[in-house]
């Protein structure tokens, strides 16, 4: 199962260095409105998944025969602040989190300090969930945000 | 257009797009687990932190197979550059080396303090491009579609602040 994992993410990681998804300039003219690749690749990627998450679950189980049950995250308010903080992020880089990693894997020293940006954030954010949960309407601690 | 990794032409977008979908699906239907990203930042501060956020059980749990997947985004990004002219550690960052300018030192911190926000968003958020972007749009959950719309919204205000009001390309 680890090569599994492995493999899976190695796959997606070459997949997003080569379609300009962990690429700086495409990220930027993505969100001036100038280059539509981005934009391809995620609404293909979303048309293909629609119908497949669909037909995975009409189907009910995974290929060892286990139950496939999709939990939905939880709905709060940390939806949109959380959203627009990490939409600030992600220009300000050019990299979502997948890509960090990705472009550490291709050289590029300064991802590796975005990387040291995120996990800092997340601390941050795992040592003050206690006071942000009401703010945020947060699930209680031991549910989280929601994983992904 | 090329990337700025060894100036490669990149894939069409639909090729892109459906490599992205068939890892999404196979992980679903392999091991039943939903796609997301950002969650490994929590498994990697759980390694090291003992605040009671990152010692709950559905963390710790589910901890190993993401970082797994993690390392292996690592090694695509290391096997992408290796079949593409060659790996070799570089500053290059495009766009933001041709209108912005920075050497190395500030982009450290730009890229620092960019990361501080993504960290944060993303687990404020409950997931990112991957988790609500993409899985969870494809699971039409409502919390995905309002996290992606603002962190859209929120990327093209953003990158039109920087590269059309603070440095004018």
């Amino acid at each position: 199962m680890v090569l599994l994992y492995v493999f899976l993410g190695t796959v997606f990681g070459f997949v997003l260095s080569r379609s300009g998804a962990a690429d700086y300039n495409y990220i930027q003219g993505m969100f001036l409105l100038e280059k539509f690749q981005l934009y391809g690749i995620i609404g293909t990627a979303v048309l293909i998944g629609i119908p497949g998450v669909y037909l995975l679950k009409r189907h009910g189980h995974t290929a060892s025969g286990a139950m496939l049950i999709v939990r939905g995250k939880p709905r709060h308010r940390g939806n949109i602040a959380g959203g627009i903080l990490f939409g600030i992020g992600w220009s300000i880089t050019g990299m979502c989190p997948g890509p960090i990693v990705v472009n550490i894997g291709e050289g590029k020293i300064y991802a590796l300090a975005a990387l040291a940006g995120a996990l800092t954030g997340a601390a941050l954010f795992g040592s003050l969930y206690e006071r942000l949960r009401r703010p945020f309407r947060l699930p209680a601690l031991q549910y989280g945000t929601g994983d992904g | 257009m090329h990337l700025i990794l060894n100036d490669v032409t990149p894939l069409h977008w639909a090729v892109g797009g459906a490599g992205i979908a068939a890892v999404t699906l196979a992980l679903l239907f392999l091991t039943g687990r939903r796609l997301g990203i950002s969650t490994g930042f929590e498994d990697a501060c759980s390694l090291v932190l003992d605040a009671p956020y990152f010692r709950r059980s559905s963390l710790l749990g589910d901890r190993n197979w993401r970082l797994q997947f993690v390392a292996g985004l690592l090694l695509g990004g290391f096997l992408s550059a290796v079949l593409s002219g060659g790996w070799s550690p570089t500053w290059d960052l495009g766009m933001f080396d041709e209108v912005i300018g920075w050497g190395a030192g500030a982009k450290l911190v730009w890229m620092f303090v960019g990361g501080l926000f993504i960290g944060f968003g993303t687990r404020l958020a409950g997931g990112c491009t991957s988790g609500h972007g993409i899985f969870g749009i494809s699971n039409l959950e409502l919390p995905s579609f309002v996290t992606t719309a603002s962190f859209m919204l929120a990327g093209i205000i953003t990158t039109h602040i920087i590269y059309r009001v603070m440095f004018e390309a």
